[in-house]
């Protein structure tokens, strides 16, 4: 008989685990300890990963997009996707930063006529974009989902991950540093 | 001095709501009748009270009454009477207490109908359904009180969200709400059965008229939030995944399952420990879908009204509704338990298979939901998953479903085929070979994907239309299709219109998706634009003045071959004075063939437009095939109640006549 109400127990169990994740979630957003904080990677500190990507094509010109054309200042890169709804929420900042700093859009697992549409609506802030399409630049860079933005100094260098859409507190006091710093 | 009035009645409300979890419980226990008679009492009673509520509170909205804190945040003197009404639901409090007006409708019209069900029962179901109230009365009451009025009023408004000054979504939330909350009922069966170990076919057959109004609800609810994301969000898509349609997929996933399993409660008093299992289910995600929406952990294109401390309240109800009756069922599960006396291959299998996909296919959405806020935890990064991986998990299981859809309902009770299998199984075989020729003959190129799809589209449709001829062809007892067909049972006519649905919707799917063109330009007047066979005359911008905002306006005039005009779309761009935020909004031209789409973006005259235009073909048959899921659910749910009061009425003759006799 144990074996049977053991079961019939699991629902339960399975509950409280779930439970007690929201739990945490929401302490963590009313204490306010739930801010997005800094993601290790293994990439910082190294050279960014060179991977020529297909170019969005929309000044003709269709060249790859290659990091290295951007060396010699510090660069931003930005995962996002058209079907990614923080990303439209990040869009304002990242159309704010565009001013300061140069950033190279990686539209990730995102089809071409999409992308597009998206960057019709909420603005264009990105002086090249690059096409994932299949999400190996993202795997290569090890990227947990979109958005997230990185920021590459002007020899190349990764030197901080955000993952999650990008906020006003992470720009004043993450990015702006590093960015006004000359990314060294 | 109504507002007062509608803040009192909510207080009666939840008085009487704590009476009617109460006392019929203890009723029922000890035979009472007196306090089993008070659970229809007390229900009927706080409908009355909560309908007052929601009334002073929509006359709130209707006069503008900027005294009252909701209005002043969300309503406006300018705006139309429709989203004045609208806006009542267009916000956290008003949504929520019609939650609750809906959930004590649910109880009342128990209380009044259902006369032939044991008293004991009632008064059981409706206890549970009064503790739900109580919950939510209680979440009104204490945190979100909607009738909280301000010291100093406002002049005017703030107004509502403009995104959400729209038809379609001044209906969305109550058909859905009618869905989630009809849930309860489900639960309150579950929950009663429980209680006393009663599960039986009896108890089935009471439940499952609820089931099925929830569903089909739900399933209108659905659809008409994918519609308003179709043509509102100006995206051109239908489905995004999104935290908030994922919630209410979620539940409905999980009610089709529900639907099904509950159908072999009733017929063969089998399952009945996961029936009761999964009706707790089905409401705990309807709550959890509410939960989503409201709390703010997830972030959602959809989300209008959200504060975690209202989380808070919402998690604890969660713990309340969902823990005890798990903790019952691991109690009482065990008595459930039924030996199974039939074969894999027979009715009740393919119904488990049915279960085990849908199953599996909320928990693929559940994680693609949740696995964002669990990372969140962990790592502190908030992110989506979003439609790849939606595409590659989900897609395939519901693609399992439809194929045993069209072979699973001509199996037998028990135990082996019947001799409808094998035309079934031939003619849904060519069906689905004529569909993948036809698909090689009209496009190239097409993914694996997309390609089973398509088959499955004939499978399926093939397979319904055999079996319907199968059962009403002219047999030799020479009567005809019609004679025949009278004698088809409602709920098997029900059951093909709904499945043929399906049918239907995946042709809008895979229409839109595989067909569609799409460009996007930058255009000045004058310009013309080819797409899909179609000539398209940009014929100026234009500046309108809305009862609430201020707009421009693109003329796109629509020409087919042979130069007739077949349409002008007007796409704008609208700024709500009030709210001071802009929205697009699309043209649309839908036929039976396909939507002509067009939507305006940014530009001024001198550099041009943007415009973005689309074919997009058979799309309308998504939310048609929804239509007719729904509507099926609705004939098999009539003709169980004509069945019942026939039988009813046949019982009443029988015993007149063995009196007079």
């Amino acid at each position: 008989m144990t074996q049977p109400r053991l079961s019939f127990l699991l629902p339960l169990l399975a509950f409280i685990t779930l439970a007690a994740v929201g739990a945490t979630a929401l302490y963590g957003t009313l204490t306010g300890s739930r801010t997005p904080d800094q993601l290790p990677s293994v990439l910082i500190g190294t050279q960014a990963p060179q991977t020529p990507l297909p170019s969005l094509d929309q000044s003709g010109s269709g060249a790859p997009v290659d990091l290295g054309r951007f060396r010699g200042a510090p660069v931003l890169v930005n995962f996002f996707a058209s079907w990614c709804a923080p990303c439209r929420a990040e869009a304002p900042a990242l159309e704010m930063l565009s001013d300061r700093v140069k950033i190279v859009g990686i539209a990730y697992k995102d089809r071409a006529n999409d992308t597009m549409s998206f960057l019709e609506q909420y603005g264009n802030p990105f002086a090249a974009i690059g096409m994932d399409v299949d999400g190996r630049t993202g795997i290569e860079w090890g990227v947990y989902g979109v958005p997230e933005t990185y920021v590459i100094d002007a020899d190349g260098t990764v030197k901080y991950r955000h993952a999650g859409p990008l906020t006003r507190e992470v720009i004043d006091q993450r990015l702006m540093p590093l960015i006004e710093g000359g990314g060294s | 001095m109504i507002a007062e009035l509608g803040h009192f009645a909510l207080i009666c409300a939840f008085i009487l709501s704590i009476v009617q979890s109460t006392l019929p419980l203890f009723g029922a226990q000890r035979g009472n009748l007196l306090l089993m008679l008070s659970a229809p009492a007390a229900a009927i009673s706080a409908a009355v009270a909560v309908l007052i509520a929601f009334g002073a509170l929509v006359w709130g909205f209707l006069q503008s009454d900027f005294s009252l804190a909701l209005v002043a945040n969300h309503s406006h003197s300018t705006k139309p009477l429709i989203y004045k009404i609208s806006g009542t639901w267009g916000n956290h409090e008003g949504s929520l207490l019609l939650w609750i007006l809906i959930l004590v409708i649910y109880g009342a019209v128990l209380a009044l109908r259902g006369k032939a069900m044991p008293l004991a029962m009632k008064a059981r179901v409706l206890a549970v359904q009064g503790m739900v109230g109580v919950g939510f009365l209680a979440f009104s009451l204490f945190t979100s009180n909607p009738f909280l009025r301000l010291a100093t009023p406002p002049l005017n408004g703030k107004g509502l969200n403009p995104i959400l000054q729209d038809p379609g979504l001044a209906l969305h939330p109550p058909t859905l709400y009618l869905g989630y909350v009809g849930l309860s009922m489900a639960f309150s069966f579950a929950v009663a059965g429980l209680i006393t170990g009663d599960v039986d076919r009896l108890w089935a057959k009471w439940m499952r008229p609820w089931i099925m109004a929830a569903w089909c609800a739900l399933t209108l609810g659905i659809a008409l939030g994918s519609w308003w994301a179709y043509y509102e969000l100006g995206w051109g898509g239908w489905w995004f995944w999104d935290p908030v349609e994922n919630a209410s997929l979620m539940p409905w996933l999980a009610a089709t399952a529900l639907l099904h399993s509950a159908i072999v409660v009733e017929k063969r008093g089998q399952l009945k420990s996961w029936t009761v299992l999964l009706a707790i289910l089905a409401f705990s995600l309807s709550l959890v879908g509410t939960f989503i929406v409201r709390s703010g952990l997830l972030t959602s294109v959809h989300s209008f009204a959200s504060d975690p401390a209202r989380g808070v309240f919402i998690l604890g109800i969660l713990l309340v509704a969902v823990g005890i009756p798990l903790a019952l069922y691991a109690w009482r599960g065990p008595q459930l338990v039924t030996a199974a006396d039939f074969s894999l291959k027979s009715r009740e299998g393919g119904l488990i298979a049915n279960n085990l996909l849908l199953v599996v296919a909320t928990a693929i959405v559940l994680l693609g939901t949740f696995y964002p806020l669990g990372l969140e935890l962990v790592t502190g990064a908030r992110i989506t998953v979003g439609p790849p991986y939606f595409d590659a998990t989900f897609n395939p299981v519901m693609g399992g479903l439809v194929a045993l859809m069209a072979i699973g309902p001509v199996f037998a009770w028990r135990r082996g085929s019947t001799p409808r299998l094998r035309a079934v199984l031939i003619f849904a075989s060519a069906g689905a070979g004529a569909a993948m020729i036809l698909l090689l003959l009209l496009a190239s190129g097409v993914s694996v994907g997309a390609t089973a799809a398509v088959m499955l589209i004939g499978w399926l449709g093939a397979g319904i239309v055999t079996d319907i001829w199968a059962q009403i062809k002219p047999g030799q007892d020479a009567t005809g299709i019609l004679g025949r067909a009278r004698h088809v049972p409602r709920d098997v006519i029900g059951m093909w219109v709904a499945h043929f649905g399906i049918v239907i919707f995946m042709l809008g799917a895979v229409g839109d998706s595989l067909f569609s063109s799409e460009k996007v330009v930058r255009a000045k007047p004058g310009t013309v634009i080819e797409l899909a066979g179609r000539m398209v005359t940009f014929s100026g911008i234009r500046q309108i003045n809305g009862p609430n905002y201020q707009a421009l306006a693109a003329d796109l005039a629509y020409r087919d071959k042979d130069d007739n005009i077949i349409a002008v779309l007007s796409p704008e761009k609208r700024i709500y004075n009030a709210e001071r935020q802009s929205t697009t909004e699309a043209a649309i031209r839908p036929t039976i063939m396909g939507d002509d789409y067009a939507v305006l973006g940014d530009g001024d005259n001198k550099i041009g437009f943007t415009l973005r235009l689309y074919y997009k073909p058979l799309v309308s048959w998504i939310w048609g095939g929804a239509v007719f899921m729904a509507f099926g659910g609705l004939i098999a749910a009539t003709g169980r109640q004509r069945a019942m009061r026939r039988h009813a009425a046949n019982q009443q003759t029988h015993l007149a006549s063995e009196r007079g006799s």
